[in-house]
């Protein structure tokens, strides 16, 4: 490898968050003045200039926020949900080893099932929750990303109360050790990154199933769901708006969880 | 005996015995159901009475079983869901080449490539439609977006991951470019290729049916919500359900198989077993 001089790796670090700054400012000042949707062939209607949709946001405030609360609470309440019930079918599959490790391979298996199969049916199971159409559609979207959330944090999880340093366990065993000692002193503190792991995926995965459970919910409410009626009213100005605040979200939670990260895991590495 | 014992210890008895628990918690349920509510089917039917409807051959909608509807309009999407698929493939693994080739590039693309996975693209899906008009084109836009960012990160991070001391080999070897990629960073980069496989092949398959729910055009996702809306039979919902989960769970066994089948070392690793 050639060395570099400070003042190159400088230029370099640069680099790094100057070119991706420029590449998005191309592309802003290419919607904002029309040419990228003449360029795409699409309707300034359909694919409107980014000022405009700011300018939405920005007027209708209180209802966008109203809006942002309920895919929130069902993202971040099915997330907690499905972290806490995932790491807690890891922790019986690490007690349960041989029958354990089967039931996370079903755990597995759940992961792969569409969510636009499981919406509907929990939607339909949840009808007698409440009379309150409000509480029961909120009460089916947290159990939609409660069950989308599950499987990721179980399997990796597992991994990181079981896959443990070499000779760890053997020695904690040698100094005769209780198993719920092992547990704490050991498989604990071990799983930590690999929740983090989990979560990396599974708070973007949230968002995304809070947003796809709202188009089947029966209570109209939430960003996915302004997202659909608005293009139904053919406002694609206003959809376009609630895709910029769905995107926002998704990237300030997981901002949000990398600063979390960085905090809890600071004595790591 | 020593097989019965065998056949105890083995994995798929466990999974067996799971699955056979999960179906009698299912009926232990339907039971309840049936019991308190007045149209059971709506909320959950026995299983036995989803599989009876599989083989009703009493036609349902303009004079087509309900199977016959559910399986045409599978082979709809799934088509559109494939085509996605291997487009975002595609896309997605010459992106990370490239990312690799030039670090430019790498620098520009790869802040978005982490952009894009925060980004709801399921709720871009009905402004996908209104941009390309045509409910089968979006649905292979969405599918081949969700497809290529798992496939691209996934590639890249395989790239890197490539042992210095086999890059060293390379160059002792007098090796070309074009022999490093071909013999030691593909070959290297394939079981993170497919760890992206199968993470978006089930991605893909969601995205073509809910794109499907956005217009009438007899997709899965279509059928679904005509379903649930009663315009036909419930069971084409309850079929369509089953369906979905099934392919999603064999699209990621599937890529798990092929995996087996091209990865060198995971072949090699077979035979030394038998």
């Amino acid at each position: 490898m050639k060395t570099e001089s400070p003042f190159l790796r400088k230029i370099n670090k640069v680099g790094t968050v100057l070119y991706p700054l420029l590449f998005g400012v191309l592309i802003f000042a290419l919607l904002q003045t029309g040419t990228l949707q003449k360029l795409m062939g699409v309707d300034e209607f359909v694919l409107p200039r980014p000022l405009n949709i700011g300018t939405i946001i920005s007027g209708s405030l209180p209802k966008v926020m109203l809006n942002v609360k309920a895919t929130l609470i069902a993202s971040l309440g099915g997330l907690t949900l499905g972290s806490l019930f995932g790491y807690l079918i890891a922790v019986i599959a690490t007690v349960f080893p041989k029958w354990g490790a089967g039931g996370l391979s079903i755990v597995a298996a759940f992961n792969a099932i569409p969510i636009v199969a499981l919406a509907p049916v929990i939607t339909n199971w949840t009808k007698d929750v409440s009379s309150n159409a409000e509480v029961r559609s909120m009460v089916a979207k947290i159990i939609v990303v409660m069950l989308m959330c599950t499987a990721t944090m179980s399997i990796n999880a597992y991994r990181g109360l079981t896959e443990l340093k070499p000779f760890s366990k053997d020695l904690l065993e040698s100094y005769a050790a209780r198993k719920v000692i092992i547990f704490t002193k050991l498989r604990l503190p071990n799983s930590l990154p690999y929740v983090f792991t989990a979560l990396r995926v599974s708070v973007p995965l949230s968002v995304i199933s809070a947003l796809v459970s709202e188009y089947f919910a029966e209570f109209i409410i939430g960003v996915g769901r302004q997202i659909r009626e608005n293009i139904v009213l053919a406002q694609y100005a206003t959809a376009w708006a609630y895709i910029t605040v769905a995107c926002l979200i998704g990237v300030t939670l997981y901002a949000l969880l990398i600063l979390l990260e960085s905090i809890l895991l600071r004595h790591r590495s | 005996m020593k097989t019965l014992k065998k056949l105890r210890s083995s994995d798929k008895l466990v999974t067996l015995v799971w699955v056979v628990g999960l179906i009698i918690i299912w009926e232990l349920c339907a039971f309840q159901v049936e019991a308190v509510k007045r149209t059971p089917e709506n909320v959950l039917p026995h299983i036995w009475q989803i599989i009876v409807s599989i083989f009703n051959t009493k036609p349902i909608s303009s004079g087509r079983t309900a199977v016959q509807i559910v399986l045409t309009s599978a082979g709809s999407t799934l088509l559109r869901a494939g085509y996605g698929f291997l487009i975002g493939m595609a896309v997605g693994f010459a992106l990370a080449l490239f990312m690799k080739l030039s670090g430019l590039i790498e620098k520009i693309v790869f802040p978005y490539l982490m952009l894009i996975q925060m980004i709801p693209i399921l709720g871009m899906a009905p402004i996908v439609l209104a941009i390309t008009h045509d409910i089968g084109t979006s649905r292979v836009v969405i599918a081949a977006i969700l497809t290529f960012y798992p496939v691209s990160t996934n590639t890249l991070a395989g790239f890197k991951a490539v042992e210095k001391e086999k890059l060293d080999l390379m160059y002792l070897c007098a090796a070309s470019k074009t022999q490093v990629y071909i013999k030691t960073l593909i070959p290297s980069a394939i079981p993170y290729f497919f760890t992206g496989l199968k993470i978006s092949a089930p991605m893909a398959i969601t995205a073509s049916i809910l794109v499907d729910t956005l217009q009438g055009d007899g997709g899965l996702g279509c059928m679904l919500s005509q379903s649930l809306k009663h315009a036909m039979s419930i069971y084409v919902f309850w079929q369509i359900v089953f369906l979905s989960a099934i392919v999603g769970v064999l699209s990621t066994w599937l890529m798990g198989v092929i995996e087996k089948r091209i990865s060198p070392q995971k072949r090699f690793r077979k035979q030394e077993e038998v």
